[in-house]
């Protein structure tokens, strides 16, 4: 040990300098600890050696085999977190070997899920797609001829040009499934002059989406898990890392540093298994819960009022609805007592079957978060009832009464944490309205009513020319999907079909066209996700083609670096556009032409140098400090932090030289005649209207100066939304709880809940069956039942056959008898059930598929599995291997559409009848009177009002809410004329 | 792979070297820096890590003495020096995989290196700078505390003691022993020694044969000391026997059979050394110096006895 005489060194100061050193390595983009991992506890590969990256080959031991690979970055593409990925690409081979964290991503932090190192399954699956296919036989008969790039684009391009050119731009649609480049494909459709976006989000989170754009004018939440005091979840999935791996792990640092987390979930999830508080509620009742934590918080002296009356539109709400009374901040404290005054922890419970002193001790617990609760709801309850909407408008209510907003550990909204840079090209906004997908019905519908398509196509509300999915399987997803099948083999109502998938799957089987896209490391786009109060933009790129311009050759097309054909949707979408219109007389071409050489096609090289040179703050300086162009940085380090720690944007006073000529309403709007300036972020938020004079809405008045406020009307958070009481709907403008259709009210004594909105945390859809590693992990979706009720339906032992009955048919799938979920309730998984039809030889099953027959007589249409997923030969000695043979069961075809009338969310929860299999019955059967399906449509959508009656000025919805692809102002109007096609 | 087998939910709560909240934490943390980086100079080829050694003032190793010092003679895991056998794993290294256990981590695969401790003592104190609440943060100082007493001070100042005494090692090891002191007055005592040195084995009985002699002279838990292959060569010189090539307990058994009677002289003089070290170090860890002095006396009598009686 020490000599005592020796001088003691000053170790604070040598603390600092190597402080000092590490920090000024790091600003280089230099590793400081460039050893294993033991010095931070989770080391990557430094970046200095990512060109020559050596690792031994374990498999050689003893012998001492060296691996050699250069280490590119991309995006995973498997769920919306955007998680970074470095692909090992084996110097040698060219070939990817692996995929793991890319630890420069400051959202990820080089951390995945087990869905993104399984990309490599989806990149070496021996039954992908890799050549264009056009049908050879009927639609949907399974005969197929491949076709080249060549022979595909010419014919789309020239079905695509003459629906352009007559007029018909109604008749094209691309429906999205898994979101690609934020903007990407609506910005395509804009160019072409069609709104003909479609998603899937009105499946997935919009009745989410709904109740926090009333709020705040944006439709997602940005919770600061990490810095929060308490988290309150109505959702599992989206925190297990299903999504949102990159939330999870923030909640996991959260729950370290003290923070509560209770998990709202009838059934008990992932997340649940962590929580400090897991409540199983009867499903429905949730909004109902948070109002009587909201009564307890406002009772109890918590509200934090200084927030509220600075915040909240309470005077818009007060001039409105209790004109008579006094317009002061103390009336409106008053009023807000005795509106939630029957929230009770008692009414609480007797609508959600949980104990009243359960209630109240999780309300204690967020009275106590103060500023520092952070919430999110997002598919779960929002998606599976109707009103679900209210469950996270109601959410959102008590993160408001907190003052919650945008603060440290509390929850933000997802504009202040997400970056979506300008490209080079920005279309106009289309001239038509596409009534197929945002129908008369419902003009407060969150995202298109993807999921009524094939009923408005029966009703004759127009047809489709030319119908494509991007990574979507409409059939397999939505419910009814029966009815899907129906419309895409009627050439009548869908002139032609193009599948742009990767893989097959069910859908895929009825198309004219299918033209394989590429995986996470095949393709180029940009993203950015709200993950933490921060800004960050990531890039996936085909990492073939990186790594091989790294060793200086020249690639200027992805299918050179591609497996067989594969190709990416930019290139693709450049390329069609040309073929649209190829001498540019459209106005089309234009948008894909090069600014550095005209007359040229703009390259993906041009496009994303041009975007990260000017349109990504702070990038070129970063990039030209390592001697790299903007373009070259991100190919070498795949994501970049814009800004992090942005805080409360709302309360920002707005700059002296944005206002002039300004007009401040009686309820404190500001209005001003500067035009709006030029941003570089697109990322979408609420476009409140102009006044009357054409002034913008250019924030709010606070404490005398003019603060930035929020995306709404009121420029407040909208405690109040004059939207909903303006468009027919007075009796929900404000947060409140609204009986679901699975209400005990609204079912027969022997009916149960059926939850069907839940995944699983290694699965993705239908994107993830082909990744064999994930496949073993989880193939099957047994039905979860108490055993309370097991006992009292009769059904013995967990892997009994049991026969679930819906309203319009019933599948039979294999008991599971759990805790795990509420008396009452029933719950079956998403993913699983996947199916290919007898006689199609051409796709291969893989270890997902089962092998059905598919038979429709007058009663309705039967699908029976004939043969189980079993080993085969394929070039991948691991298909010998499948050893389970049990592949779940496809319950979404028996579920009817449910669209709730104000969010136009597929309120997913069923009603159903559950009972021990009869004789006949076979795991996987299923049964689907689509006859009746169309029935409970009918019966739906007579619950709307219809903007045609119920508008208050004209329009067909309120200008200002979010709409992924806007058209142009004049279209809004109920009175537009309408193009030929869909109506 | 330079990848940690760290995986788990506590594990989330530190962060990757090179992440932006690495990044943006550094500034209050030059504390547990220094201990990060005096952990990773002995973990790394010396040849990537001229960066941390200038930082600390400290003289570039070259790989040969690297090697010699942290693989060789020396190598820095608390199993070796506090588990009943004196080697890798067993009772030593389930006790430090315990701990991280506890703290809801996979422990890594060498979860009780001295890098991977130091690293694992600095991450708790930064998560407890980064508490949202005090509660949380007293929790995590709790936990340093514990790795502190427990796992750390438990051997590690003999360990620095037997490094300094090779010049290569010298400047590090007292540069990391005077952290280690500062880190100890900076934390409240211990109620009792650490549960190595409270179930650690019998001390050397005099009866003992010459198998379980050897054993014991190869665990510093039982002797009280460190005994290096290096130590061996200078006893050798000293009393004129010849050391052969191998592991320490072969040279030792082949020393004992040239000259009993010196050999075991030579290590009774050895073992009061050790006595004089550990009693020297600074009375922290509820007498943990003390007790290893008292260890080391103990054995340095139990040989006197057994040379008396030979
Ligand atoms: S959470 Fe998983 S699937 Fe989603 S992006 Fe991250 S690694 Fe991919």
């Amino acid at each position: 040990m020490a000599d005592p005489d020796e001088k003691t060194p000053d170790l604070a100061a040598l603390g600092a300098r190597v402080s000092a050193a590490r920090a000024a390595t790091e600003a280089r983009g230099e590793t400081f600890y460039q050893g294993a991992s033991r010095t931070v506890l989770a080391g990557f590969p430094p970046i200095e050696r990512w060109d020559d990256w050596v690792e031994l080959d374990s498999r050689a031991w003893p012998k001492r085999v060296e691996h050699h690979s250069m280490l590119v970055p991309t995006t995973c593409f498997n769920c919306e977190s955007a998680c970074g990925l470095l692909a090992y690409v084996d110097r040698e081979t060219l070939t990817v070997r692996k995929f793991e964290g890319n630890p420069e991503h400051p959202g990820s932090r080089g951390r995945n899920c087990a869905k993104g190192p399984s990309t490599l399954n989806q990149v070496t699956d021996p039954d992908r797609i890799l050549y264009p296919l056009r049908r050879a036989g009927r639609r949907g008969e399974g005969k197929w001829e491949r076709a080249s790039w060549d022979e595909a684009l010419d014919a789309i391009g020239s079905r695509l040009r003459a629906a352009i050119v007559e007029g018909r731009q109604n008749e094209i649609m691309i429906h999205i499934g898994r979101p690609g480049e934020d903007g990407f494909t609506e910005r395509v459709l804009a160019s072409w002059g069609v709104d003909g976006h479609n998603s899937h989000t009105n499946v997935c989170s919009s009745g989410g989406r709904t109740g926090f754009q009333f709020w705040t004018g944006i439709d997602r939440p940005s919770p600061d898990y990490a810095n929060a005091k308490v988290i309150f979840l109505i959702s599992a999935h989206l925190e297990t890392g299903h999504y949102f791996n990159p939330h999870a792990q923030r909640i996991t640092e959260a729950r370290a540093s003290g923070a509560k987390v209770i998990v709202v979930d009838t059934r008990l999830s992932n997340t649940a298994t962590h929580a400090d508080y897991w409540l199983s509620p009867r499903p429905g009742s949730e909004a109902a819960i948070n109002l009587a934590i909201a009564r307890h918080i406002i009772g109890s002296g918590r509200a934090n009022w200084d927030f509220i009356r600075d915040w909240w539109n309470w005077q818009e709400y007060l001039r409105d609805c209790r004109p008579e009374g006094p317009q002061t901040f103390e009336a409106f404290q008053a009023a807000l007592g005795e509106i939630y005054d029957g929230y009770t922890f008692e009414y609480a419970a007797a609508e959600s079957g949980l104990d009243a002193t359960v209630i109240a001790e999780i309300a204690e617990v967020v009275a106590g978060a103060g500023t520092a609760f952070s919430c999110h709801s997002w598919r779960s309850a929002a998606a599976g009832n109707l009103g679900g909407w209210q469950v996270s408008r109601t959410l959102f209510f008590l993160a408001a009464i907190l003052g919650a907003v945008a603060t440290p550990g509390g929850t933000f909204p997802n504009w202040y944490n997400k970056y979506v840079p300008k490209p080079i090209y920005t279309p106009p906004h289309p001239q038509v309205w596409q009534e197929l997908s945002w129908p008369l019905e419902y003009p407060l519908a969150q995202n298109e009513l993807s999921f009524l398509l094939p009923h408005f196509l029966k009703d004759g509300r127009g047809r489709l020319d030319t119908y494509f999915t991007r990574v979507y399987n409409p059939v397999w997803t939505n419910p009814d999907g029966l009815s899907w099948m129906e419309v895409l083999t009627d050439e009548d109502k869908v002139g032609c079909y193009v599948a742009l998938t990767p893989t097959w799957n069910e859908s895929a089987y009825y198309a004219d066209w299918i033209l394989p896209m590429g995986h996470a490391s095949e393709r180029h786009d940009t993203h950015s996700y709200e993950q933490y109060d921060g800004q960050w933009v990531g890039f996936r790129q085909p990492v073939l083609r990186a790594a091989r311009e790294r060793l200086g050759e020249d690639i200027t097309d992805t299918r050179q670096v591609n497996p067989g054909a594969v190709w990416e949707e930019n290139e693709f979408y450049i390329e069609l556009s040309w073929r649209i219109d190829p001498d540019g007389s459209l106005g089309i071409r234009s948008f894909y032409e090069s600014r550095a050489r005209p007359g040229e096609k703009l390259s993906v090289d041009e496009y994303y140098g041009w975007m990260f040179e000017n349109s990504v703050p702070g990038l070129p300086e970063r990039a030209a400090g390592e001697g790299l162009t903007p373009l070259q940085y991100m190919r070498r380090y795949g994501a970049f932090e814009i800004t992090r720690g942005r805080g409360a944007i709302y309360s920002e006073d707005i700059p002296g030289d944005e206002l002039a000529d300004v007009a401040v309403t009686d309820i404190g709007r500001v209005y001003s005649a500067t035009p709006k300036p030029d941003s570089p972020n697109l990322a979408p938020q609420g476009a409140p209207e102009p006044d009357d004079q054409g002034r913008r809405a250019v924030g709010v008045m606070v404490d005398g100066s003019v603060r930035r406020g929020f995306p709404t009307p009121s420029g407040r958070l909208e405690f109040y939304s004059s939207t909903l009481a303006g468009w027919g709907w007075p009796e929900h403008a404000l947060p409140g709880y609204i009986k679901s259709h699975v209400h005990p009210d609204n079912m027969a004594a022997d009916q149960m809940v059926l939850l069907s909105t839940f995944r699983l945390p290694t699965q993705i859809h239908t994107r993830s069956a082909n990744s064999k590693w994930l496949d073993e992990l989880s193939h099957t979706n047994p039905v979860w039942i108490h055993p309370s009720d097991a006992g009292r339906l009769g059904v013995a032992r967990t892997g009994d056959l049991v026969r679930v009955e819906t309203e319009i048919g019933y599948f039979v799938a294999k008991a599971w008898i759990t805790e795990g979920i509420r008396p009452g309730v029933v719950a079956c998984s998403h993913h699983m059930g996947r199916w290919k039809l007898v006689g199609h030889d051409a796709v291969g099953s893989g270890g997902m598929m089962a092998t059905v027959a598919l038979d429709r007589d007058r009663e309705g249409w039967t699908l029976h599995p004939r043969q189980r997923v079993k080993p085969y030969p394929s070039s991948d000695p691991d298909t010998q291997r499948i050893w389970w043979s049990d592949t779940g069961v496809h319950q979404n075809l028996t579920f009817p559409v449910h669209p709730d009338p104000i969010s136009g969310m597929h309120c997913w929860h069923q009603a159903v009848r559950v009972r021990p299999a009869g004789p006949g019955d076979a795991h996987g059967d299923v049964w689907v009177d689509t006859a009746k399906a169309h029935e409970v449509y009918d019966r739906w959508l007579a619950m709307t009002r219809p903007a045609g009656t119920f508008s208050p000025d004209g329009n067909r919805r309120p200008t200002w809410l979010m709409r992924p692809l806007k058209p142009a102002a004049r279209t809004f109007k109920l009175d537009a004329a309408a193009p030929a096609g869909g109506s | 792979m330079a990848r940690a087998a760290v995986t788990g939910p506590a594990a989330d709560t530190v962060g990757p070297a090179r992440s932006a909240t690495g990044r943006a934490r550094m500034a209050a943390g030059d504390r547990w820096e220094l201990l990060r980086a005096l952990g990773a100079l002995i973990l790394d080829d010396p040849t990537v890590t001229p960066a941390l050694s200038r930082a600390l003032g400290l003289p570039e190793w070259s790989r040969a003495d690297h090697t010699g010092i942290f693989v060789l003679d020396l190598p820095p895991y608390a199993s070796i020096h506090l588990g009943p056998e004196g080697k890798l794993g067993g009772e030593g290294g389930d006790r430090v995989a315990g701990f991280w256990r506890t703290l809801d981590l996979d422990p890594p695969s060498d979860a009780d290196h001295l890098c991977s401790l130091l690293a694992l003592y600095a991450e708790l104190g930064t998560a407890a700078q980064e508490c949202v609440t005090a509660a949380a943060a007293a929790r995590l100082d709790h936990a340093r505390a514990v790795l502190l007493w427990e796992h750390l001070w438990s051997w590690v100042p003999g360990y620095l003691a037997a490094v300094a005494q090779d010049p290569a090692g010298k400047a590090w090891a007292e540069l990391t022993g005077q952290a280690l002191r500062a880190e100890a007055e900076a934390t409240p005592e211990p109620p009792e020694l650490p549960a190595a040195l409270r179930h650690a084995p019998e001390p050397l009985d005099p009866g003992c044969d010459l198998a379980e002699l050897l054993d014991g002279f190869t665990a510093p838990v039982r002797a009280g000391f460190v005994l290096t292959y290096r130590d061996l060569l200078r006893a050798g010189a000293e009393i004129g026997v010849g050391v052969r090539r191998g592991e320490r307990r072969f040279a030792l058994r082949s020393m004992m059979e040239q000259d009993p009677v010196a050999t075991l002289r030579w290590s009774a003089g050895h073992a009061r050394r050790w006595a004089r070290i550990h009693g020297d170090q600074p009375d922290h860890g509820a007498g943990t110096g003390r007790w290893w002095a008292q260890r080391a006396a103990a054995t340095a009598s139990c040989l006197d006895e057994m040379r008396a009686g030979r």
